[in-house]
């Protein structure tokens, strides 16, 4: 089923610094499934830097910035399952008023929009003809549950691996721990470097030894921690957003 | 204030509002029945043995068998002497010098192997069920319960003994490195005679 | 006096250098979580056993005050001395003076997380009373003069062959004999005449029983029931938390408890004491250190229903390669940084924030404690009782500005592309850029996507 929503896009800040092909590969994509997308000019951030420090208050401003830039929109989806969920499940540094109760309803995470809103069932341009590790942020895997967790014993499931098996020439390997953090973690990346990087090398060794090319996550934040880990260890291992793949992204 | 007002006087105070937290009941849980090879499957498991009994062979040429050089055999039960009788250990440290306890056990659980021992079975020497080298249980396949929760809820020596233990396989420890000790600081071995 | 906060980032940094020690401690705890998922996979109702084990401990917190008279009542019936100690210090005197009053010189004790957070052992030390630990992990930590790393296994951080060279030292073994088997043997025989010789034995408590007024010690070495039924005296201590209501209540804990802590059906030895032994005698200590004010707590209360089965720990990836003793308290790992705060605020106020957050300990936790989301409440908590390092709380000040002001933003972004491309490599990689020290940054990009999306799609229409 396709209904034609007005979008709000968030490209959230390392995104559009580091990865802005990320942002470009969901725009385009979100566009090929025939929505009618928007990236408010004036969008910095959803606040979750500030409130995962604890500074609650200090992400007063840049949520009501938040508010002020996507109140108007159907949904807001953002390729970034940490930012998704700061949004839905935290966001209270500001009153809790209509328009925010609105947007924390309807902001989704890029996979979880395709997958339950949308209902993508083809990505007929896209093409991936590589062996990939897929990593779910524990965002996504634990607190949006766009996939089973280990933890549970549930049935298995996994939205972002439905969305990619319809990609062609796609294959997956299996790592030995598939829900384990990978150590990025927002400023615990910088605050508990070793053991930050220990789980990251912990992480790409895991999905390079399963013989993946690629780690393909659902997150930029988790990827950027693990390419820079994987670069300075020397593990020849790739790093793509689901968004680029679905996108018809090649290598 | 004693303390004990002191600390019940502050659970009041702060505690959150008891009215929303009932106490649910417990619905019949888990594999409800009770088989001797779930038994000897999870007493096996945890480290247990089973003493196979061999053609026309007593409880007292099994012990041999299985226990060839053990010198102090206790016996905690009627029907077999043993070198020793527990009732003629006076204190607990006695029973230090018990290389093999024989005694029977009121009942068993099928989920875990596990065997129930209280005051009653050892004869209020109950260190003797610890300080053995072996022990050995006499236990009746009449007698398993399936699992936890029934053995909660049906047998009464959880209300009653002053002292129960449920012994699941012998004492064992994986504190050094991980490894898997059967044979810590109480029994070495733990098996069961079926009658 | 001046607290220092913990500094678990640089002793987590020690463990990691050494190779061996960390690689080994996270595959054992690791293996330790696939147990337990086995033993979980074992039992179609293992979610159904998480909620009622949660239902009841809610429950029984709730109604605290009716359960702790009620144990008291039955337990004094029973023939048991009850106790209550308001704090550390209370319930170690009160320890001391039973032993006093038999005179004790030896005492023999089984683990208990209580004990350790009281430091009973120095002081009845200074009493006279020379305390031995008979579980072996805990043993090998009282030798090495450290706290349990961990609460249920408390020397996994050692390999065997620290224990060799430990129980060389202390029990004249060959130090290069590291086969855990002669190891363990070499405790045995160390702690039999220790055991016999004991004037009194002390075990934990891991559930007591409000309708009987008994309580239950769950171990596997035999260590406990030998500490309880050698001696003529026999001390059991407790946090009040420790109640359930009924006898039935124990089925739910029992079949939890070890499948999640070891991956096993059920510890080797379970024990039920409801009366002294015939000739001996029996002290319950109820000791509340902080847990009345904690059930206060509104975040944080539901952190009084931990079991102490530490599989928060085992399935945590920071606990497995930062170790516990990184943690700096007796409670370590993700359950101890929830609970550590609340005996002191500023000394633990660094444990919330190691932690990734990535939620692994609330799904294995057997009652069902949100542990990751109780994590994410203390960092608040920390930033409002200003318990936040300067630099930290600063820098999160002007961010916090500056990601309100959309103009201000694009502008500092503009310097930090250039700052990319032209401040050379050895600057941005140096020892004050945790980030660059063992990682790369990602490459250059051309523009941002702000830039592309103004080129592409406003300047295009």
């Amino acid at each position: 089923m396709k209904t034609t929503m007005k979008i709000g896009l968030f490209v959230p800040c390392y995104i559009d610094a580091f990865f802005p092909k990320t942002g470009i590969a969901t725009l385009e994509l979100l566009e090929k499934c025939g929505q009618h997308v928007e990236y408010p000019m004036t969008q910095t951030c959803c606040g979750q830097p500030m409130a995962n420090a604890g500074c609650n208050a200090d992400a007063a401003v840049a949520e009501d910035l938040f508010i002020r830039n996507f109140a108007r929109y159907d949904a807001i989806v953002v390729p970034s399952g940490s930012c998704a969920n700061h949004v839905r499940h935290h966001f209270d540094a500001i009153p809790q008023t209509d328009e925010v109760e609105h947007v924390r309803r309807n902001t989704y995470e890029l996979v979880e929009f395709l997958h339950d809103i949308l209902k993508v069932q083809e990505f007929p341009w896209a093409e991936f003809p590589h062996k990939v590790g897929l990593h779910n942020s524990c965002s996504t895997l634990r607190s949006l549950r766009t996939a089973s967790m280990s933890e549970l014993g549930e049935s298995f499931f996994s939205k972002p691996m439905a969305l990619l098996s319809h990609v062609k020439g796609i294959s997956f390997v299996t790592p030995k721990r598939p829900d384990e953090c990978c150590g990025f973690g927002g400023t615990f990346c910088i605050t508990e470097e070793a053991v930050s990087v220990r789980m990251g090398l912990d992480k790409i060794q895991d999905h390079y030894t399963a013989g993946a090319e690629y780690i393909v996550s659902a997150d930029s934040s988790c990827l950027m921690h693990q390419q820079g880990c994987a670069e300075r260890a020397g593990v020849p291992i790739r790093f793509i957003h689901i968004a680029e793949i679905l996108n018809g992204s090649r290598a | 204030m004693s303390s004990r007002e002191k600390i019940l006087a502050r659970l009041h105070n702060n505690r959150p509002d008891p009215d929303q937290y009932p106490l649910p009941s417990i619905p019949p849980l888990g594999e409800r029945t009770a088989t001797r090879q779930k038994f000897e499957e999870n007493l096996k498991a945890l480290g247990g043995q089973v003493l196979e009994q061999q053609t026309w062979e007593t409880l007292e040429q099994a012990i041999k068998r299985y226990f060839p050089h053990e010198k102090v055999i206790c016996s905690a039960v009627p029907e077999f002497c043993g070198t020793i009788r527990v009732d003629e250990l006076t204190s607990p440290q006695q029973a230090d010098k018990v290389d093999v306890l024989v005694v029977r056990s009121p009942f068993g659980i099928a989920e875990t192997g596990s065997i129930f021992l209280s005051e009653e079975e050892l004869h209020s020497l109950n260190s003797v069920a610890h300080l053995t080298q072996h022990i050995v249980v006499l236990l009746s396949e009449n007698d398993l319960v399936a699992n936890m929760h029934v053995a909660y809820e049906q047998r009464a020596e959880f209300h009653h003994a002053r002292y129960g233990v449920l012994m699941s396989g012998p004492s064992a420890t994986a504190d050094i490195q991980g490894v898997l000790i059967r044979g810590a600081q109480g029994v070495r071995t733990l098996s069961i005679w079926w009658e | 006096m001046k607290v220092t906060p913990v500094n678990h980032a640089k002793a987590a940094e020690e463990f990691i250098k050494d190779t061996s020690h960390e690689r080994f401690h996270d595959k054992r705890l690791w293996d330790l979580r696939q147990k337990r998922d086995e033993q979980m996979h074992a039992l179609p109702e293992w979610q159904e056993l998480r909620s009622l084990a949660s239902q009841i401990k809610e429950h029984t917190l709730t109604h605290l005050p009716d359960y702790l008279e009620q144990f008291e009542a039955n337990a004094t019936k029973n023939g048991i001395h009850v106790h209550w100690a308001v704090d550390a210090a209370e319930h170690n005197r009160i320890v001391g003076e039973i032993l006093k009053k038999h005179g004790v010189r030896s005492l023999i004790k089984s683990k208990s997380m209580v004990t350790e957070e009281c430091e009973m052992a120095p002081y009845l030390a200074q009493h006279g009373v020379c305390v031995i630990e008979t579980d072996l992990g805990e043993r090998i930590q009282q030798l090495d003069k450290q706290m349990p790393s961990h609460i249920v296994v408390p020397a996994v951080h050692k390999l065997a062959s620290d224990v060799a060279k430990l129980f060389a030292k202390h029990y004249n073994t060959d130090p290069d004999d590291d086969d855990p088997h002669s190891l363990a043997w070499a405790q045995r025989l160390a702690a039999r005449p220790v055991i016999l010789s004991a004037d009194a034995g002390m075990t934990g408590v891991n559930f007591a029983v409000a309708e009987t007024g008994s309580f239950v010690v769950c171990t596997n070495e035999g260590n406990a029931d030998l500490s309880a039924t050698v001696p003529k005296l026999h001390i059991a201590t407790l946090g009040i938390e420790r109640l359930v209501p009924r006898m039935a209540d124990l089925g739910v804990f029992i079949r939890l408890l070890s499948r999640s802590a070891l991956g096993s059906p059920i510890t080797q030895y379970t024990t039920h004491f409801r009366a002294p032994q015939k000739g001996s005698e029996m002290h319950v200590v109820l000791v509340d250190n902080g847990r009345s004010h904690r059930l206060g707590m509104k975040d944080f209360w539901t952190s009084l229903k931990c079991i102490r089965c530490g599989a928060c720990m085992n399935t945590c990836p920071v606990y497995r390669r930062s170790g516990g003793l990184s943690y700096g308290a007796v409670y370590s790992g993700p359950i101890g940084a929830i609970i550590d705060p609340t005996f002191n605020e500023r000394k633990y106020s660094t444990l919330p924030f190691a932690s990734t957050m990535n939620g692994s300990c609330t799904h294995v936790c057997p009652v069902k404690i949100n542990i990751h989301e109780q994590l994410y409440q203390w960092r608040r908590v920390l930033a409002e009782h200003h318990e936040l390092p300067f630099v930290k709380r600063e820098m999160m000040r002007m961010a916090g500005k500056l990601l309100g002001q959309p103009k201000l933003y694009r502008a500092a972004l503009r310097g930090a592309e250039t700052a990319l491309s032209v401040v050379p490599r050895v600057l941005l990689y140096n020892a004050m850029n945790p980030w660059g020290k063992n990682r790369e940054l990602p490459p250059p990009v051309s523009q941002t996507f702000y830039a592309w999306y103004q080129e592409n799609r406003i300047k295009k229409g």
